[in-house]
């Protein structure tokens, strides 16, 4: 098996899903824990696709993923923020939601035919010097644009929660929101903060899918990313660099399955897509609660009445 | 504290009807289906088709949901369709076509078989057509339109072997059916009848909808010098020939794919020539056979000798006219039934 | 004041379906439909011909069952998000057992509901084992458990399990399956085990002393044990019955319905229980009524596109919609700003007019 080619389709099948986890990263960061990521990818990944097919451009292409991961994590953010409604539910019903609104316009926008539309594919950019490095050279310095982005983002995220003041306020909103309010800290806007964050980055993660990767959009071509990226948040312990490794592991996964089954068509399948799930079930049985994510995940907060 | 709850009530409900009401007048022109019939005088029969995946996935969906659309303009029959249908839903869905009177219910695929089963029994009057149904499958209200497999692996593979310079094939199978399972056959069996150094990498995808993973297994075969590919998954076959395409690069083309069931010359660069399935024409004799009163209890067969299976048009550039003339004697001769022997 | 909750439970979400169904005609009627034929195919769907109307209950039968596995959990204050899995996992064993153990019958069948109550309680029991000793979130366990199970079942029908030709497995036979009520309609009993263990659940928490301490226990945790109830031993109770109610639910479906595992089977079946729990406001009752208006949709909803030919993707736009706004209305009439308000003013539209915004 060619090991090059494995490690270079790793790092494709990850970044999507590095993007949308560092998402719910920052989104369970503010004690938002947000399931809807495959929705909110979905209509990004639309949102992409047709912005790229219409003015050509697969940057502006991921800028209106990034907007309408925004616009669709606002209806989750209302919801769960100022009416403190269950935060699982919106989850859901976002993944029922934006899929089907992603699919109902790309129906109507280009009807049905017998071959798909297809977008202009983000150009791979080389980084001089880097991309000499023998073997590994070509294999992580000669990627799209989004790629270098996803991972500046993993060093940029370590540093914002660990080494800046903005970051220790940011993460303290999702530990003791009581207590960050009392600091002077504004909890609500921060958690709407942190939604559109969520949303940006999971809508260029679906726009990703779309302007980098593969060249049409098809119903369901999200695929459950969004939930491998969940599982990736929880094994990766909630901190950007463990989420990295979370992500290059479950593409390497996804990888060497699809590479198993051209060599012997009757790999189970289903047993590896169960990996993802199944690790973070017994990371999480392993540490346990001292190391379970914000404390304050999932809970609703209401401000005291003034 | 009732009169208020009353009031609201009837406030709301207003309110709705008003929404309905103005919003129903410019629809007033345009009423009915909204995939009416074309331009053919209506014939007064209606035909629905239920499909699992998306009828605008560039590939299986659209082409069956093209070809009733056809079928039905050509008889003046109206047309209606839900997609996206899950499995355990096909029942309810068929259902609920058979309620409103639809005369015929087009099934496009096997694996609607059993659902089919299930509702024939309760609505006799209604004709069901099941897309490569199984030859045992036919009922008094059932008709099976089998498109012939095993053919359309003979013609892909036939080509792929005469175009191949690594003598490594590539097939990529959405989910592990009959028919795909047969096309595959057919396609190793043909390509080693023209050239048995050949070697077939085969893969399924578990998907009929997911692109990138179409485009993940093209590359690990690419990795394997694959350099000729044939498909039977929808979307994933596009996201193949992607990876094809890309790995072409902006040079000269080396890496062909074969597409189907349309003609998809043109569709992406490395298109090379197509196994077309006139699945509207299968579909139009099942039609008149509902018409004429003669349906069910039987099986159309879709065959390159009967015309339903044909070779679509070649790209002149990447195929030479020798490949091509050499490519259509072992046609013949599969016509004639001596191929692949 | 009883009165005026009663009637916001039944008003917040009686005006969020008409708002979805008013946002659902008005893309209709873009499309070029009519919606008052839409509404007139919705009710020919689900209520049209006594066949319909068994159609319906059929729906309603697993979404019963996953309704009242969350509201059975919430009421202890555990958030169980695993029907789904639990659902499938009683299928599983349900399947199992019936097709290839090579018994049949009556006998057979019951053996099948206890097997798919067993497993469907055990995969319930995971969570609440976790949560109990490692303190670990439910939410996130049960969920990832939805995903295995869900994975495990394609395992099965692929390859371990398969029959025939497509992915799926051999079909119940037929001696072993639900029976029909009335033999010329589809439904069987299944809707009436559905109904029975409606009653139980109600029974159960509103009408015993172990049920008083349950919700005792998920009204306030930190309460009950200063009390001297065993909370830990609640928390599992509940989990693993609240598994159980799911897994009998799943041997129900594939007993009464389906059969056979199919792809897509139970997709989405978890979830529209957390929902409709939450809509019922974790009452039992009140869950299988909301749990019928659901499959009224969903069945409704099937015709309807048949009907108006709109894209099938309306239809899941509608069914978001009409949880979405029934959610958020009653947690918008549950903050205290509006709580506050609605006890001055003793109004109703109030409700209504918020919600819409």
């Amino acid at each position: 098996m060619d090991i090059g080619e494995l490690i270079l389709s790793t790092v494709r099948m990850a970044t999507p899903i590095l993007l949308v986890a560092l998402a719910e990263l920052y989104s369970e960061r503010a004690g938002l824990v947000n399931i809807g990521l495959d929705g909110i990818m979905s209509f990004g990944a639309l949102a992409g696709f047709m912005v790229c097919f219409i003015t050509g451009s697969p940057f502006l292409g991921i800028l209106a993923g990034a907007m309408g991961g925004i616009l669709i994590n606002m209806i989750y953010a209302y919801c769960t923020i100022s009416l403190c409604a269950e935060q699982i539910v919106y989850g859901m019903a976002i993944n029922i939601f934006a899929p089907a609104v992603a699919s109902f316009i790309y129906r109507i926008y280009f009807g049905v035919s017998s071959t798909l539309a297809q977008d202009t594919l983000m150009k791979s950019i080389a980084i001089p010097y880097l991309k000499d490095i023998p073997f590994l050279g070509k294999l992580l310095f000669d990627q799209t644009p989004m790629v270098y982005f996803a991972y500046l983002m993993v060093v940029f995220t370590a540093i914002f929660f660990n080494k800046t003041k903005k970051g220790l306020n940011y993460k303290a909103v999702g530990e003791y929101p009581k207590a960050a309010e009392t600091l002077g800290i504004n909890v609500i806007r921060q958690k709407y903060v942190a939604c559109m964050i969520c949303g940006a980055l999971a809508g260029i993660g679906g726009a990703y899918l779309t302007t980098c990767y593969v060249n049409t959009y098809s119903d369901g071509v999200v695929a459950g990313r969004g939930f491998i990226a969940l599982s990736a948040v929880i094994f990766g312990r909630w901190s950007s660099g463990g989420v990295l490794l979370a992500c290059l592991l479950f593409g390497f996964c996804d990888a060497l399955q699809l590479r198993l089954q051209i060599m012997n068509t009757s790999t189970p399948y289903q047993l590896f897509q169960m990996i993802p799930y199944v690790c973070t079930l017994v990371a999480l049985a392993a540490f346990g609660i001292k190391k379970a994510g914000p404390k304050a995940n999932g809970k609703p907060y209401m401000r005291e009445e003034r | 504290m009732k009169k208020v709850f009353a009031l609201v009530l009837t406030l709301a409900m207003a309110l709705s009807l008003a929404a309905c009401g103005a919003a129903s007048k410019p629809a007033a022109s345009a009423s009915g289906s909204a995939a009416a019939s074309g331009s053919a005088a209506a014939s007064g029969y209606k035909v629905a088709m239920v499909c699992d995946s998306s009828i605008s996935d560039g590939g299986w969906g659209a082409a069956c949901y093209n070809a009733m659309v056809d079928a039905a303009a050509d008889l003046g029959w109206e047309t209606a369709y839900s997609d996206s249908v899950a499995q355990s839903d096909y029942a309810s869905s068929i259902t609920s076509y058979c309620d409103l009177g639809y005369n015929m219910i087009f099934l496009p695929g096997n694996q609607y078989s059993d659902a089919t089963v299930q509702v024939a029994k309760d609505y006799p009057d209604i004709c069901f057509a099941v897309l490569n149904g199984a030859e045992d499958l036919p009922t008094d209200n059932i008709t099976s339109i089998l498109p012939n497999a095993d053919e359309i692996g003979y013609m892909a593979g036939a080509l792929a072997g005469l175009m191949t310079k690594t003598n490594v094939l590539g097939f990529i199978g959405g989910m592990e059916i009959d028919t795909t399972k047969a096309k595959l056959a057919g396609y190793e069996a043909a390509a080693k009848a023209v050239n048995p150094d050949i070697t077939v990498l085969s893969a399924y995808a578990g998907s009929f909808d997911d692109t990138a993973k179409g485009m993940e297994l093209a590359n690990g075969m690419l990795s394997k010098n694959a350099d000729v590919f044939f498909g039977d998954a929808s979307a994933v076959d596009s996201g193949a020939r992607q990876a094809i395409d890309t790995a072409n690069g902006d040079g000269e083309i080396g890496i062909y794919d074969i597409g189907q069931p349309a003609d998809l010359l043109g569709q992406n660069p490395c298109v090379i020539c197509s196994v077309v399935t006139d699945n509207a024409g299968m579909l139009k004799l099942a039609m008149q056979d509902a018409q004429a009163g003669s349906f069910g209890n039987k099986t159309i067969y879709g065959s390159f000798e009967n015309g339903c299976l044909s070779v679509g048009a070649f790209n002149d550039e990447l195929v030479s006219a020798d490949i091509q003339s050499a490519y259509m004697d072992f046609i013949d001769q599969m016509a004639a039934g001596t191929f692949p022997g | 004041m009883k009165l005026k909750k009663t009637l916001m439970s039944v008003l917040v979400p009686l005006a969020s379906v008409i708002l979805a169904f008013v946002i659902g005609a008005i893309i209709i009627a873009a499309l070029g439909g009519s919606p008052v034929q839409a509404v007139a195919y919705l009710f020919q769907g689900a209520f049209g011909t006594p066949n319909n109307f068994a159609s319906t209950l059929v729906k309603a039968t697993p979404l019963i069952f996953t309704g009242l596995c969350a509201c059975f959990a919430y009421r202890c204050g555990v958030f169980n998000l695993g029907g789904e899995g639990q659902f499938i996992m009683g299928s599983i064993a349900t399947c199992w057992v019936a097709t290839t153990w090579g018994i049949e019958g009556p006998g057979a069948m019951v053996l099948c509901l206890l097997c798919g109550i067993i497993a469907g309680g055990i995969w319930g029991a995971i969570p609440g084992i976790l949560k109990i000793t490692r303190g670990l979130n439910e939410m996130i366990v049960s969920i990832m458990l939805n995903y295995v199970a869900t994975l495990f079942m394609g395992l099965l029908y692929t390859s371990v399990l398969r029959d025939g030709n497509v992915p799926q497995t051999a079909a119940v036979p037929d001696a072993t399956q639900l029976q029909r009520i009335v033999p010329s309609l589809r439904v069987t009993w299944g809707i009436v085990i559905a109904l029975a263990v409606a009653a139980v659940v109600q029974y159960f928490l509103f009408s015993t002393s172990k049920g008083f301490q349950l919700r005792a226990v998920g009204l306030n945790m930190t309460a009950s044990r200063f009390n001297g109830f065993s909370v830990k031993k609640y928390i599992l109770f509940s989990f693993v019955v609240s598994g159980a109610i799911a897994g009998l639910g799943g041997s129900v479906e594939l007993l009464g319905t389906q059969y056979r595992l199919i792809s897509g089977y139970a997709v989405g079946y978890g979830f529209d229980g957390v929902a409709m729990a939450l809509i019922a406001q974790l009452n039992p009752v009140a869950t299988v009524i909301v749990a019928y208006f659901f499959a009224v949709l969903r069945t409704g909803a099937n015709t309807m596109q048949a009907g108006t030919g709109v894209p099938t993707s309306v239809i899941d736009i509608i069914q978001a919609l009409v949880i979405v706004l029934a959610v958020a209305g009653f947690a918008l009439v549950k903050l205290p700003q509006i709580r506050q308000w609605l006890a001055g003013r003793g109004g109703k539209k109030t409700a209504e007019k918020k919600e819409e915004k």
